[in-house]
């Protein structure tokens, strides 16, 4: 299992702040997100997660990225403006 | 003298509180070329002024309230309006800028600018009616509260007649010269460097402004048109129409803490363990009732939480990082409270928060003991209005975290750069942002530092700790927002600057390569800061020119823009001089530039030094961070 934590956008076009899942890598995530949303009555596209930056364990990651078992996985939009 | 062109009401008015005369200040449309407005223009008056021997809080101090030809243009983001006058928390030029309506309601009655000088020998409101200037009595407004003061400020116009005015004002903390005062439009704040006490310093209490003219408009239709296609620009772009709008700038807390630029227990780390109660999700999921946004912005970045029962305006980046964070507090409806209590009792959030956040640690240090402690949050409240009313020890900490250093020592810690607080950007990882706090005119400041922290991390993620091409990218980003701020926009108009795909493609081929490309381009830029003229054109992705053409009819172009705030920077840099100000100031706290935030990673410092080199070169400024005679003379500033 794999903890994934959402922030930014995303997380607020999904309605899902965190979820534990099974993924081996980044994007095998994209599919539970999305169906997750769904059930929140929220509509997401693989485009918008693919728009957030990863983080794997703190360190940059992409949707390739190998993930293996108690990984956190962060997907963050990206943002700017202070 | 009126102007040829649009945009400009064609009078600086000049008022004496001490003999209540009002006189034109001579500005001509040489002067609107080459200083345009706002910050800049009050530069070039100020420069006219100041000998290098003032007091701040002195009767010969001088405040200049400028706006910029694109006020009450429809151009978006543009009713700003700035006030510059000498900090008494820093001593050298302050700029501050703000949103609100007085900036727009300032032109209505037929004035670019206002210069206020001598002092007022009772405390005042000033009524400004087209061309009346009356000196009201402000016995009973003295004492009140923001809100209070505005609501009594809309009794007495609506009283006698008007509907249509913008007012500014002080709180207790600008009454009482706490040194860092604000003074308040609506709900937006000139909050930083202390201008609040400058004008309780000068027994004005308020400013109002009415009138009936119109703002002349060079090209109405072609200005129409292009601010419509302008609006849509920033409605589409990702950070200007949806990341601002819907997160506001708290948006930031989280990506800040996954790149180590949150500062924490006043600037000794970079990540807050307990970031996910205070960010900005939560304040949007929990806490925020509606977005607002000043007049003409289509961005919206201001939030509206509710604080006892009331709607009042929600905190920023900079408030939440500082006031969480930073002093160890994990509540977010206190943020919203406290942000509220300073905003009512007129001091700037920034500057507060780190004097609060330098007590707690110089009596971690054992250094001093003014009752505040990490992590304590119960005195808080009690501490702000201390503060406003130089209570106690509140009397003290009015003064600000370097005069608090220089007595009671833990300099290293004080975490201001020339007696100004730093925003909630932990530098150490990012070093242009840490070289444009140490650079920045008005001392200790994020956006007049350039802002770099946008591509080392935020927006883009090019290496936020290797100082290549960090200096040259810190005086274009500098110049542009000089400007930006000049014409009378929000500098997050420059936001668009960056094409969305960059921002949503962080993984595409385009953006690594941007990412990889841009610490080797540091040459291409010194050549663009030297030789600007070279780009003598409009960029698709920058709207911020053509307006010139189309709403004033007065020559613009990227270079010139550039060339514009390169002028206005070093100016306000020259003004410093007199004050002293040399290369040993540009400098940041020991905790940043010798310290590793990341113990196993010696480059996670601020290489200043290094930066600062390439940074007075490219200025064209001396070793000593003196502008040359050949630099004053290339810029026409003498």
């Amino acid at each position: 299992m794999v903890k994934v934590k959402l922030f930014g956008l995303l997380r607020l076009d999904s309605g899902v702040k965190e979820f534990a899942t099974e993924a081996e890598r980044v994007k095998d995530i994209y599919q539970v997100l999305i169906e997750m949303a769904g059930k929140n009555g929220k509509t997401i596209t693989a485009k918008n997660i693919s728009s957030c930056a990863v983080l794997v364990n703190g360190q940059q990651a992409n949707k390739n990225t190998k993930l293996k078992d108690g990984d956190q996985v962060i997907f963050m939009s990206m943002v700017a403006g202070g | 003298m009126k102007s040829k062109y649009g945009g400009y009401m064609g009078r600086v008015i000049q008022l004496d509180l001490s003999t209540k005369q009002a006189t034109d200040y001579p500005w001509t449309d040489k002067d609107r070329e080459l200083y345009i407005g706002g910050k800049i223009m009050a530069a070039k008056i100020l420069s006219d002024i100041f000998t290098g021997s003032e007091d701040p809080l002195g009767e010969e101090n001088v405040i200049v309230i400028s706006t910029g030809p694109l006020t009450g243009t429809g151009a978006p983001s543009s009713s700003r309006f700035n006030i510059s006058t000498l900090s008494p928390l820093t001593g050298i030029l302050a700029s501050s800028n703000c949103g609100g309506t007085f900036g727009y309601y300032l032109k209505k009655a037929g004035y670019d600018a206002l210069i206020l000088k001598g002092k007022c020998d009772k405390h005042t409101w000033l009524e400004i009616n087209n061309n009346k200037f009356v000196f009201h009595t402000a016995e009973d407004m003295w004492g009140t509260k923001i809100s209070g003061c505005q609501q009594m400020l809309d009794e007495k116009l609506n009283e006698k007649g008007n509907s249509k005015y913008g007012h500014i004002c002080i709180g207790p903390a600008g009454e009482n010269l706490v040194k860092y005062a604000a003074v308040l439009s609506g709900e937006r704040a000139a909050g930083r460097a202390g201008v609040g006490a400058v004008f309780g310093a000068k027994n004005i209490k308020a400013i109002t402004a009415a009138g009936n003219h119109i703002i002349p408009v060079y090209d109405r239709e072609k200005t129409v048109e292009w601010n419509k296609k302008w609006f849509n620009y920033l409605k589409k772009h990702p950070l200007t129409g949806s990341q601002l709008p819907r997160l506001g700038t708290a948006g930031l807390v989280s990506s800040m803490q996954m790149r180590g630029l949150l500062a924490t227990k006043n600037y000794t780390y970079g990540h807050n363990d307990n970031f996910e109660k205070v960010n900005g999700e939560t304040l949007a999921e929990q806490y925020n009732v509606v977005n607002k946004g000043c007049l003409t912005c289509p961005i919206k970045c201001a939030r509206t939480v509710t604080v006892d029962g009331k709607e009042v305006k929600g905190p920023e980046l900079e408030t939440l990082g500082l006031l969480a964070g930073g002093i160890l507090n994990d509540e977010l409806n206190l943020v919203n409270r406290w942000n509220s209590e300073l905003d009512e009792l007129g001091m700037d959030t920034i500057s507060a928060a780190n004097t609060i956040a330098y007590a707690m640690e110089a009596k971690e240090k054992g250094l001093w003991d003014a009752g505040l402690e990490f992590g304590r949050t119960d005195n808080i409240s009690q501490i702000w209005e201390d503060i406003a009313y130089r209570r106690g020890v509140g009397n003290e900490l009015a003064e600000g975290s370097r005069y608090l250093s220089r007595k009671y020592g833990g300099e290293d810690f004080a975490m201001n750069v020339k007696g100004l607080e730093l925003a909630a950007y932990e530098p150490r990882m990012a070093a242009g942002q840490g070289l444009g706090y140490a650079v920045s005119n008005r001392g200790g400041c994020h956006l007049n530092g350039g802002y770099l922290v946008i591509r080392e991390g935020l927006g883009l993620r090019t290496d936020p700790n290797t100082p290549k091409a960090k200096a040259d990218f810190t005086m274009l980003f500098q110049n542009l927002m000089e400007m930006i701020s000049a014409s009378g926009q929000c500098l997050f108009t420059s936001y668009a600057f960056f094409p969305g795909f960059l921002l949503t493609q962080p993984d595409g081929p385009i953006t690594k390569v941007c990412n990889a490309a841009i610490p080797h381009i540091g040459w291409a830029l010194r050549a663009i800061n030297k030789c600007p003229d070279v780009l003598a054109l409009h960029l698709p992705v920058f709207h911020h020119t053509k307006i010139f053409g189309y709403a004033l009819n007065m020559p613009m172009n990227f270079g010139r823009y550039i060339r514009c705030g390169e002028r206005g920077y070093t100016l306000e840099r020259y003004v410093n001089a007199r004050f002293g100000i040399t290369a040993e100031n540009d400098t940041l706290p020991r905790k940043l530039a010798d310290i590793p935030q990341d113990k196993n990673n010696p480059k996670t410092v601020v290489p200043l030094e290094r930066m600062k080199k390439t940074y007075y070169a490219a200025r064209g400024w001396d070793k000593n961070g003196v502008p040359t005679e050949a630099t004053l003379r290339r810029l026409k500033i003498k």
